[in-house]
């Protein structure tokens, strides 16, 4: 049988029809392609910017998540010497985050001031100018977003200014500081101003109750491998401050966007069930239509399941030209619709909530192969018991 | 003489939403290798209720059919619509052809289902493409072609796998005497050639060039 070049020559002969069927089933197709890719592909993103610098776990106050509240850990200074007696720790990066003023000539701009160790940090990287190295207590590195607002290039001199004290009303310390280098700043969100300053500067400027705190410390352990035996080593060293490694932040996000699988699954079911619709629908019409045929394929000898067959490639033929055209649709969409969840406040705009990942993509389009042949069954199962005698009565081609 | 065809005893009963109708009643032929028998008779005697019961496209509601000594109404689906494939050739009054198919392409479909390989049926398929005189249109789809030349595209698909007996209701039905005329001669062909045919037909020209004419009237064979 000469089944798949019959089948294309099928759908051409209703082209009308036939594209806006295979646009349904795109468009489903698509929908399907972008659940799945927002049903696990922000957990991994997420997953991935975490790891990006190589800091495997978090130490944040207790009961809080890094940078979730305005809380802040005390005594770093102890604590930082404490985690790096740990023979697995090898690196203890603590960043302290706040906000400040930041002035330069008629600019003024309010900044999240992120205080960093130059010698360890992992929330930046750098894109010009120079870092800032260890007794820099001069330097201030910027974002793009707070360059823009500050109108500042590298070399420009920057006032900070510390935080208002609402009990005098006064405003806090000041400090000049020359723009080192810019930075794009991998946790923050989209067009969030935000400039780096040595640690005992922004603890400095933040004012009296920040001396010697941090928002949140970076740890890097030696050996990946053992990251479970190391986090739960320092819970219980450290009872006082939360513990968390990469993969328990990331279970945590996943908690708070239970909703968005819940969406994406619906919503691709719903997909899967409009595919159903579509191609069913456009099946039952065209072997309504070919009784004729179909009674003349019997007829002349063809086989029950050849005929089956011959609808469910059809059905096939159909799903895979949608699925082919949902694709390219589906990653317009994705792309599309990443630019905006990624500008929602407080999500960092390095993340994706739409990703690719080969395994789920596979899954997606078996699935959707599958829904194509099934939608096909009950149409197939009718064109294969076609009474003859009757339809070549009925019908003619 | 071989019996190609032997029907006995046939009865057909069509319930209906008034009750039930009967279209054949107690009709028994047989054909032997090589014969060119006409079915003749007015609309509504049976004879097209006939053929499809002799091409075991429906079955009787008594009686028994047999090609080349096999029982149709014994045989699963499957085996009959093999038979049908193998052993039997049908040329339809409207022809039938799968409009999406080429001329060309009809006539390899059943050799297709056979599992012929391509290029062998190819060559069948332009060897008796040739034969009905349309070999220029091999290529063409049915609607690029006349009614009569529909017709010998689906003559040819009904030789194509060598079939013991070709069926053919109302052949000339749906043509002008002309064309109706070529499409007597080729059956005159196909009989001289060997093939044994039965044609149902209002065509009083068939029973003039037929080697026995069978007339029915109410169901029944009456000469």
């Amino acid at each position: 049988m000469m089944t798949w070049a019959w089948a294309v020559r099928d759908l051409l002969r209703h082209p009308t029809r036939s594209a806006l069927s295979l646009l349904g089933v795109a468009v489903a197709a698509a929908l399907l392609l972008d659940m799945v890719m927002l049903s696990g592909g922000i957990e991994r993103s997420f997953g991935e910017l975490l790891r990006s610098r190589g800091y495997q776990l978090r130490i944040s106050p207790l009961g809080t998540l890094p940078f979730d509240t305005e809380a802040t850990l005390g005594e770093v200074t102890v604590l930082t010497a404490a985690l790096r007696r740990d023979a697995a720790v090898v690196e203890v990066a603590p960043v302290l985050g706040t906000t400040m003023q930041g002035l330069h000539g008629a600019a003024t701009a309010s900044l999240v001031t992120y205080g960093i160790t130059p010698t360890s940090q992992g929330i930046y990287s750098l894109e010009s100018g120079d870092d800032l190295v260890a007794m820099d207590s001069l330097g201030i590195l910027l974002g793009a977003p707070a360059a823009a607002r500050l109108g500042a290039v590298v070399g420009d001199t920057i006032v900070m200014r510390g935080r208002l004290d609402p009990q005098v009303a006064n405003a806090g310390a000041e400090r000049r500081l020359v723009v080192r280098g810019m930075v794009r700043f991998l946790y923050d969100a989209r067009d969030q101003p935000s400039v780096a300053v040595p640690l005992a500067v922004a603890q400095r400027l933040a004012g009296s109750e920040f001396t010697d705190r941090a928002s949140v410390l970076m740890v890097r352990a030696a050996d990946a491998g053992e990251l479970t035996l190391v986090t739960a080593r320092l819970r219980t060293a450290h009872p006082d401050v939360a513990v968390n490694s990469i993969d328990d932040l990331v279970a945590q996000f996943r908690l708070r966007l239970t909703y968005f699988r819940q969406l994406s699954l619906i919503l691709g079911s719903i997909s899967l069930v409009v595919t159903v619709l579509l191609v069913g629908t456009l099946l039952a019409i065209t072997v309504n239509e070919r009784s004729g045929e179909i009674a003349t394929l019997r007829a002349i000898g063809v086989a029950r399941e050849h005929v089956a067959a011959q609808v469910l490639v059809q059905g096939l033929l159909l799903t895979i030209l949608g699925g082919a055209g949902g694709l390219v649709l589906g990653l317009g969409t994705a792309r599309w619709l990443d630019a905006i969840l990624t500008s929602f406040p407080g999500l960092p705009a390095a993340i994706s909530f739409f990703v690719a990942e080969p395994a789920p993509l596979a899954i997606a389009a078996a699935t959707l192969l599958v829904t194509g042949v099934l939608a096909g069954l009950p149409s197939a199962w009718r064109a294969a018991s076609t009474p003859i005698a009757t339809a070549l009565r009925s019908d003619a081609p | 003489m071989t019996v190609v065809l032997d029907a006995r005893d046939l009865e057909r009963r069509h319930a209906l939403e008034g009750g039930e109708v009967t279209a054949l009643r107690g009709v028994s032929l047989q054909v032997n290798a090589g014969e060119y028998v006409a079915i003749v008779g007015p609309s509504g005697s049976g004879k097209s209720t006939l053929l499809t019961l002799l091409g075991g496209l429906d079955l009787p509601s008594r009686g028994s059919v047999a090609i080349l000594g096999t029982s149709l109404g014994t045989l699963p689906d499957r085996a009959l619509t093999r038979l049908r494939l193998e052993r039997i050739g049908f040329v339809f009054q409207r022809f039938h052809l799968l409009p999406v198919l080429t001329a060309r392409e009809n006539v390899e479909l059943p050799m297709a289902e056979m599992g012929v390989v391509p290029a062998v049926r190819r060559a069948r398929a332009d060897e008796l493409l040739a034969y009905v005189g349309l070999a220029e249109r091999a290529g063409h789809r049915p609607t690029q072609l006349s009614g009569g030349e529909m017709q010998r595209v689906a003559i040819a698909r009904a030789l194509a796998n060598r079939p013991a007996i070709l069926l053919a209701d109302e052949p000339t039905g749906e043509l002008d005497a002309a064309t109706g005329r070529e499409i007597l001669a080729l059956f005159r062909r196909l009989h001289a050639d060997g093939t044994t045919l039965v044609v149902v037909t209002h065509d009083e020209r068939v029973t003039s060039e037929a080697s026995r004419v069978v007339r029915m009237l109410d169901g029944r064979i009456v000469d």
